[in-house]
């Protein structure tokens, strides 16, 4: 434990870029390698190739599950939303592991800005504000801006709505509208089943505290009253991607846009 | 051949055994299964189309049968917690199965073009 995170003794301190140094390491020991060793590692590389290509097939096949299922499937939305932005030159900006982290697993992402990672602990409401700054980041160098928007983060600093349409900051949200603080749903139904409680009080679908329904928010018009462009609530898949880019068509004219989608879960 | 079938035989038993309290029906009702399905939240991991995701795996199509499914509701110790008859009854649990039981195999993902873009 006492070395835990301790910078390590070095004998030449040296700045340097990791991503300017690894082309040439790389290429170094490339050539250090002996000829036995550089053919294990092209067997080894065709083995993890085949690997990967099923793996990509059994994620495929997982994220078929549901694919016409209203509310709307968490892999249906992400793959919607690919189909509208491929041809742009795209940066996801916020996307918690809330939608079973499909753009990790399905989206083509070979460029550093093309996903913003997560909040670094467990930001709660953090996305909303996360996705405006590095929306307006984007916004200058010309890149079309993407967050897929959870309706619990959205409760907790929705007038960062207000700040995008007064600076004129170009982002599509897309909301994963689930009705519910949905993380806190399993901590309530573990407790409820330790004491043989029912879970549910009647009204809501989820566990008591943790379902944002009746009233059900309509955030399409939460951002309409702040500037946005908007749309919803949309629960038939086949709305979806006709909406997403006539969504997608107000961003690249250089305003927000919100589409209020029902969603699964996860 | 009968040596290889007493691991399954010990199995069953002990499942069953872990299950306890009332007898499992096999002829469920689909119909008051689609809502059990819902009441108890089985859609909170694993979705309304019992399709699966980060928070739990997939149900449907081809549940795994009642007795193990009955077994793993009542003993799991992992991230989801277990439910004792006293909240969902195994008459209960047969109509959820039969329900999963019911679900339409899944489209194959090579027929949908947004997922081989």
């Amino acid at each position: 434990m006492q070395a835990h995170q301790r910078f390590q003794v070095i004998d030449v301190p040296m700045a340097a870029d990791a991503e300017a140094t690894l082309p040439a390491l790389v290429e170094a020991v490339k050539h250090a390698l002996s000829n036995g060793r550089q053919a294990e590692i092209v067997e080894r590389g065709e083995a993890a190739r085949k690997a990967f290509a099923e793996g990509k097939a059994r994620t495929r096949a997982a994220a078929a599950l549901g694919w016409d299922a209203s509310p709307i499937s968490t892999a249906r939305l992400c793959m919607e939303l690919y189909a509208t932005i491929r041809d742009l030159d795209w940066s996801l900006v916020a996307s918690e592991g809330n939608v079973s982290n499909w753009p990790n697993r399905l989206w083509p992402i070979d460029k550093y800005h093309q996903w913003l990672g997560r909040s670094g602990g467990y930001g709660v409401g953090y996305g909303a504000p996360a996705s405006v700054g590095a929306a307006l980041a984007n916004r200058d160098l010309g890149r079309f801006s993407v967050s897929i928007q959870s309706d619990g983060d959205l409760m907790y600093a929705p007038g960062v709505l207000w700040t995008a349409a007064k600076h004129k900051i170009p982002l599509l949200a897309v909301m994963h509208n689930n009705r519910a603080y949905h993380q806190e749903v399993m901590h309530v139904q573990r407790l409820s089943n330790f004491r043989n409680r029912p879970v549910n009080l009647g009204g809501d679908m989820g566990p008591v505290g943790t379902s944002i329904q009746n009233p059900d928010i309509e955030y399409h018009k939460l951002a309409e009253s702040m500037g946005w462009w908007a749309k919803g609530p949309i629960k038939d898949p086949a709305q979806l991607g006709p909406a997403l880019k006539e969504a997608a068509r107000v961003v690249q004219a250089g305003q927000p846009a919100l589409l209020n989608v029902w969603t699964q879960p996860r | 051949m009968m040596i290889g079938r007493w691991p399954f035989i010990v199995l069953f038993a002990l499942a069953a055994n872990a299950v306890g309290g009332g007898a499992l029906a096999a002829d469920g009702s689909a119909e008051k299964g689609k809502i059990a399905y819902v009441k108890h939240g089985c859609w909170q991991c694993h979705g309304f189309a019992a399709q699966g995701g980060i928070a739990g795996p997939k149900l449907a199509p081809d549940p795994m049968p009642l007795v193990a499914l009955t077994s793993f509701v009542r003993n799991t110790r992992g991230a989801m917690p277990p439910y004792q008859d006293a909240i969902l009854s195994n008459a209960d649990l047969a109509d959820i199965h039969a329900w999963l039981a019911s679900l339409p195999k899944a489209t194959d993902f090579r027929s949908i073009p947004l997922l081989n873009p």
